[in-house]
């Protein structure tokens, strides 16, 4: 029975490293996000849309994996409330690297962002703290610490400032290029502003996971 | 009662609150359009208000739903079902926030006039935003994979009278007819709307999961498999234009913190 038990433990371990290599995997596509935001490099771009093919295959892996687990070994208690966490995650961090590929699939349109300084500036900005947010994450989930989830919550709102500094800017926006550049630059800021939110999920997730303190799961529901 | 029938009748229940939860923001679009349209703040506190209750249904069904998993160890199709419920759980709740967060932008908005076009496209998202949301459920309660698939398709109506909108914002900034505070939150307003959309999209790619098992990101993982197995091209990293500066993997350290897991 130990032996067995033993064996459990360590594919809940295994799990647990598996999500984190995918994070991994999101995280270096964010990076080409940046980078095609700052230079329009197209071979960079290219290089991302293939990266997402390899997180999304290993969201399907690891998403088959913990049914696998739910279904074999029938998990209860905090067993059960990591695999479910587990699935919530790897959602999320599928969503942004859904995210990141948007802002990718603007590099043919690089010129035009960055026609106008003071939008685009705001945009590499949000680029800085959608990262930094994401690392947070990535950070909290790989040691698992209480204080980092905590961060992260306390965070969820660090974006609203730039967000509407965006705004103000691209409506401020003159020239026969500026509506075109304005709607493409929303989406851009909308998937920026949409990582950090997920940065902020995860953070609760892990928070609800770490305490099991129903309370915390309101607060990923908010 | 036998495990098969109390699983059965469980899910019919998980399956009945979540289109409660559904109708709750479905019917609240309409009214915080309402609001916002005729500055009625008293509407708009009594949907801001309304969240918690929303919020309150998602907890009781996420948790309702990890009890069906841990006690009645469903699988297959059974086990996709309770899975579906709790995203969906998630996806409903974020778009009552999204209502709330409409609701907050026309207290902020309060007073300022607005030409008829305008009015006119928020009304429409709004309609648009309200339909997606409709179908969606429609699809997760009447188990329609083909209603949950052309979800993404109508979708890029709202998308299109989303761009109008913005189109038609520039026009009202650059006549000078809108102040910049008044134009950044009715931008924000119509962010909110198009995300409803998306929302009801993500809706639609959990009900076909549900029915089919299908993913999206199946759609990308069999490309990858495909490419492993020397049936896709892949580019040559090292002469493309503009390559990847991101080293190989091997060549990459590990981040502090990170332990040394051998690839899926």
């Amino acid at each position: 029975m130990a032996a067995l038990r033993h064996g459990f433990t360590a594919e809940l371990d295994q799990l647990r490293l598996q999500a984190e290599l995918m994070a991994v995997r999101v995280d270096q596509n964010l990076e080409r996000m940046r980078t095609v935001l700052a230079t329009g490099a197209p071979g960079v771009a290219e290089a991302a849309v293939r990266a997402d093919d390899d997180v999304d295959a290993m969201n399907v892996s690891l998403t088959e994996r913990c049914y696998d687990l739910i279904a074999r070994e029938q998990p209860v208690a905090g067993d059960l409330r990591f695999v479910v966490s587990v699935l919530r995650i790897l959602g999320e961090l599928e969503r942004v690297g859904d995210l990141a590929l948007r802002v990718v699939k603007l590099a043919p349109e690089w010129d035009l962002l960055h026609r106008h300084p003071a939008s685009f500036d705001l945009l590499e900005s949000m680029a800085d703290v959608a990262v930094d947010q994401y690392r947070l994450a990535l950070r909290a989930w790989a040691t698992q610490e209480l204080t980092l989830a905590h961060e992260l919550v306390g965070s969820a709102r660090v974006m609203d400032p730039l967000t509407e500094r965006l705004m103000r800017e691209l409506l401020a926006l003159e020239g026969p290029d500026a509506v075109p550049c304005a709607l493409r630059s929303l989406v851009a800021g909308r998937s920026l502003d949409r990582i950090a939110d997920h940065a902020a999920v995860i953070g609760a997730r892990l928070r609800y996971l770490l305490t099991g303190d129903p309370d915390h799961l309101a607060t990923e529901i908010r | 009662m036998d495990i098969r029938k109390a699983f059965h009748q469980q899910l019919e229940d998980i399956t009945r609150d979540l289109v409660r939860m559904a109708a709750i923001v479905t019917e609240s679009l309409p009214h915080v359009t309402e609001a916002l349209l005729d500055g009625d703040l008293a509407e708009a506190q009594r949907l801001i208000d309304g969240d918690d209750l929303l919020d309150a249904l998602t907890l009781e069904v996420e948790e309702r739903c990890y009890r069906v998993l841990a006690l009645q160890n469903p699988m297959a199709s059974d086990l996709r079902s309770i899975i579906t419920a709790i995203r969906m759980a998630s996806e409903i709740e974020r778009s009552g926030d999204l209502v709330s967060n409409i609701a907050k932008a026309a207290r902020r908005i309060y007073g300022a006039e607005l030409r008829p076009r305008l009015r006119g496209l928020i009304g429409q998202m709004g309609d648009e935003a309200t339909r997606l949301l409709r179908l969606a459920i429609d699809s997760y309660a009447d188990h329609d994979a083909a209603l949950a698939a052309a979800l993404d398709d109508l979708d890029d109506r709202l998308d299109t009278v989303h761009h109008e909108f913005i189109e038609a914002l520039f026009e009202e900034r650059g006549d000078e007819s809108l102040p910049l505070q008044v134009a950044v939150q009715m931008a924000l307003i119509g962010r909110y709307y198009e995300r409803i959309g998306d929302h009801a999209v993500n809706i639609g790619e959990r009900v076909r999961y549900m029915v089919t098992g299908w993913l999206p990101e199946h759609t990308g993982a069999a490309r990858e498999e495909a490419k492993r197995r020397g049936a896709l091209p892949g580019l040559d990293r090292a002469t493309a234009p503009g390559a990847d500066p991101l080293p190989e993997e091997s060549e990459q350290p590990p981040p502090p913190g990170r332990s040394a897991a051998p690839p899926t």
